[in-house]
């Protein structure tokens, strides 16, 4: 039997990037807020520049449960299933935003509209064939407040690009209008991709430097990046990296509102006949326990956000928690990602740094130029950067210059280990029909629960425009002299840091599990945070998106709190 | 994938001092650190003589000492892996002894002795049997081969805390400058010589200069 605990007004699965963020507004409205965790803090100076730990054997984690359930993948219902080592996402208190790139955009207006923009500018034919994308329930326009108070809140460097319509060209001119500036300035250039910005300016492009939740200057009491090279899947050992785990929810604890409950690992949802949830159940130690809340959102990862939902079945919701409209893991995508690297004739010396210090560009991207005769709708952002690690670098291909191992393999790699770099490429990703996560049938975790199974497939529209900007990335290198470039990479998108959907937001319950508040159609006291609710990608980093989103659902129930909580 | 025991002292709060003028005071009071556990090495050889030798002329044909320098075998990769499958990859140590053994009957049924006691030009052709899958009888070859050079790179290229990289060798050899906890932009500039920092994050000496 499970010990069962005090109630409190909302229990919060998961304190990665979004539930640490939504934990802030909730605790500030007085809500008694329970924050379950699977993992716990971490400590800054256990973060090691380490590329053995950290990015080789993925163990930057307080504990190793995400790793324990990766998910499967096949190609297609008929596919060979397989299984990667290690999980994209790590548990601690601040999640994955401990060790992410910690690239911290907002979408553009048209990411929100894509479906109606597109047919208005291409016709309905220019609509990708299978696809289940609909406009958002919202515009940027809606969200645009949630995104400066994360920009503020959580602390974000950069350099606007548009204030109010007032364009300014060290900034990126094609974002959205903003109310006002970043709170820092932009992370500084490196001399490679200061080069690059200076190349790509002469191409006519408009270079940036991107925006990312990095101290470029001292901010809230915490220093400044130190550029050392170790912060893809690493923490930062000064806290110049704004996770949820020093900013929102050390301030969401000061209120005295919030209450962490670690090391508790959620096994199931828990909902009334009536349809509403009560609850949730964890282990701890090796005890069940039971925390029941007025409302509970949920706020793991894009994965576990759907299978947790379809593990959590009960009389009300016999294939699964808020999924008898059988949207659960529908309409879910990884972002497509492809990759051009190059190869120079001199050191680029990009071992340091922080792959958001880069240059970046947005002429490609979205629908910043015309698509008619393309064949693809959608763009991606080209982001050539620093941090190579040396495992990694002694990894490279070898262009066609050599063989894979011996003397002549050596030499290769000793002159040209610190001579090549592969760009950043994200491409405008949308759902599709055959595109779905459900539970696998086979593989189970150790508590003997099925794992979270992806079906994927390869598709015409993002295939096309990944190469159509994989042109664009090549040209870009050659013109800042690269002697070598292979385009390659793209292709279906297995398990994702980038993992969209399964639990769309929209208005139609017949095709989305969340409402435009963040709240499930059929169990009006769950809500639902992550990218998981996000039927688009746009061309850039997801997370500040989610947070921004977090934020609104939190703060829609603070102001909506009689009407959600019953 | 249980990591107690793996955990590595981590880098100091003098080292922080020593090499960080740019970070603020207040980031180091947080920063402060116990010692923390030692890292588990392995006891003793997870390897027999024998294969210690077989994966030795391996890894010497893989990346040989010659007139650019050391190879795999002088940068201790066959250490690193000796450590990592004795402790972090202990769940993969049946399978790669049993590889050893499988490249080892091959070179006997294809040159008439184990892979140590063939000349280099015979040992680079087992491996090129078995990098190409033409090896025959030996239907994991590609895989077996793709491992040990992958665990190659890692002993020759990883912090030589992990018992590889000895005398930053590899590091050397592709140019790395070194994990540093601050860099500055003079340190990220190109075409400009960067001086090498020579001291592993991790360990006994926590990264401190000596």
């Amino acid at each position: 039997m499970a010990i069962n605990l005090k109630p409190v007004d909302v229990a919060v699965i998961g304190l990665g990037a979004a539930g640490g963020v939504a934990v802030l507004p909730l605790a500030r409205a007085g809500l008694k807020v329970a924050g379950l965790e699977a993992g716990t803090w971490m400590d800054p100076h256990s973060f090691k520049p380490d590329e053995l730990h950290n990015n080789v054997r993925g163990l930057l984690t307080s504990v190793p449960k995400a790793n324990r359930e990766v998910p499967t993948v096949r190609n297609g219902p008929s596919g060979q299933t397989r299984r990667g080592n290690i999980h994209p996402m790590m548990n601690a208190i601040g999640g994955t935003s401990i060790h992410y790139w910690a690239q911290s955009w907002r979408l553009k207006a048209w990411d929100f509209k894509t479906r109606s923009e597109a047919v208005k500018r291409y016709g309905p034919n220019s609509i990708p064939k299978g696809s289940t994308l609909e406009d958002w329930p919202l515009t940027y326009d809606d969200l645009e407040p949630y995104y400066d108070l994360i920009e503020h809140e959580v602390g974000v460097s950069g350099k606007a690009g548009n204030i109010q319509g007032k364009i300014d060209p060290l900034g990126n001119v094609y974002e959205a209008p903003r109310q006002r500036e970043y709170p820092m300035p932009p992370l500084r250039g490196s001399g490679f991709t200061d080069h690059m910005a200076e190349v790509a300016k002469q191409l006519g492009w408009k270079p940036y430097r991107p925006p990312a939740a990095i101290n470029s200057q001292e901010y809230q009491g915490r220093p400044g990046c130190a550029y050392h090279g170790y912060c893809s899947r690493g923490g930062c050992h000064i806290s110049a990296k704004n996770s949820t785990a020093v900013t929102t929810i050390p301030a969401a604890l000061k209120t005295k509102n919030l209450t962490i409950f670690d090391h508790a690992h959620i096994t199931r949802i828990v909902a009334g006949g009536d349809g509403r949830v009560t609850g949730v159940t964890y282990l701890k130690d090796g005890k069940e326990y039971f925390q029941p809340a007025k409302v509970v959102l949920l706020a793991s990862y894009t994965y576990e956000n759907s299978r947790l939902l379809l593990l959590s079945q009960s009389k009300a919701y016999p294939k699964g928690l808020a999924n008898n409209h059988g949207q659960v893991g529908r309409h879910y995508f990884g972002h497509w990602q492809g990759g051009v690297a190059a190869l120079f004739p001199f050191d680029i010396n990009i071992w340091y740094g922080t792959p958001a210090q880069a240059a970046a560009v947005d002429e490609w991207a979205d629908d910043n130029y015309d698509h008619s005769g393309l064949g693809f709708i959608g763009g991606t952002t080209l982001q050539p950067h620093t941090e190579m690690h040396p495992i990694e670098a002694a990894s490279m291909s070898s262009f066609g210059q050599a063989p894979g191992w011996g003397s002549r393999w050596k030499a290769f790699v000793r002159e040209n280990a610190a001579r090549w770099v592969s760009a950043y490429m994200q491409t405008s990703t949308f759902p599709y029909e055959d595109i779905y996560l459900d539970l696998d049938p086979e593989v189970r975790d150790p508590l003997g629960d099925p794992v979270c199974r992806v079906t994927t497939a390869a598709k015409e529209n993002e295939s096309r425009a990944s190469d159509f900007a994989q042109k664009k990335m090549e040209e870009w290198f050659r013109a800042a002299g690269a002697i070598q470039v292979i385009r390659g990479g793209g292709g279906a998108p297995g398990v994702s840091t980038h993992a969209y959907g399964g639990t769309r937001m929209g208005d139609n319950p017949d095709t989305n599990v969340v409402d435009r508040w963040g709240f499930a159609h059929e169990a009006p006291n769950l809500g639902i945070l992550g990218a998981s609710v996000m039927g688009t990608s746009g061309a850039r980093n997801p997370t500040e998106t989610a947070q921004a989103l977090a934020w609104r659902t939190a703060d829609h129930l603070a102001k909506s709190w009689k009407s959600i909580a019953g | 994938m249980h990591q107690d025991g793996k955990e590595a002292p981590s880098v100091s709060r003098r080292s922080l001092i020593a090499g960080a003028a740019l970070v603020p005071v207040a980031a180091l009071s947080s920063a402060a650190q116990s010692a923390g556990p030692p890292a588990t090495k392995a006891a003793k050889s997870v390897f027999s003589e024998a294969e210690r030798k077989t994966l030795e002329a391996f890894i010497d044909r893989l990346v040989p000492k010659d007139e650019l320098g050391p190879g795999a075998v002088e940068c201790g990769a066959a250490n690193y892996i000796d450590q990592a499958l004795g402790g972090a990859l202990a769940d993969e140590k049946e399978s790669f002894l049993q590889g050893l053994a499988s490249v080892d009957a091959f070179a006997r049924s294809a040159h008439g002795a184990s892979l140590a006691e063939l000349t280099p030009d015979q040992q680079d052709a087992v491996l090129t049997a078995m990098d190409r899958g033409s090896a025959t009888g030996f239907a994991n070859a590609r895989a077996v081969f793709a491992r040990i050079r992958r665990l190659t790179l890692e002993g020759m290229f990883s912090d030589p805390y992990y018992g590889g990289n000895q005398n930053f060798r590899g590091w050397d050899l592709i140019r790395y400058p070194g994990p540093r906890v601050a860099v500055s932009p003079e340190e990220q500039k190109i075409k400009v010589e960067i001086k090498p920092y020579r001291r592993s994050a991790l360990g006994a000496n926590h990264g401190h200069q000596s």
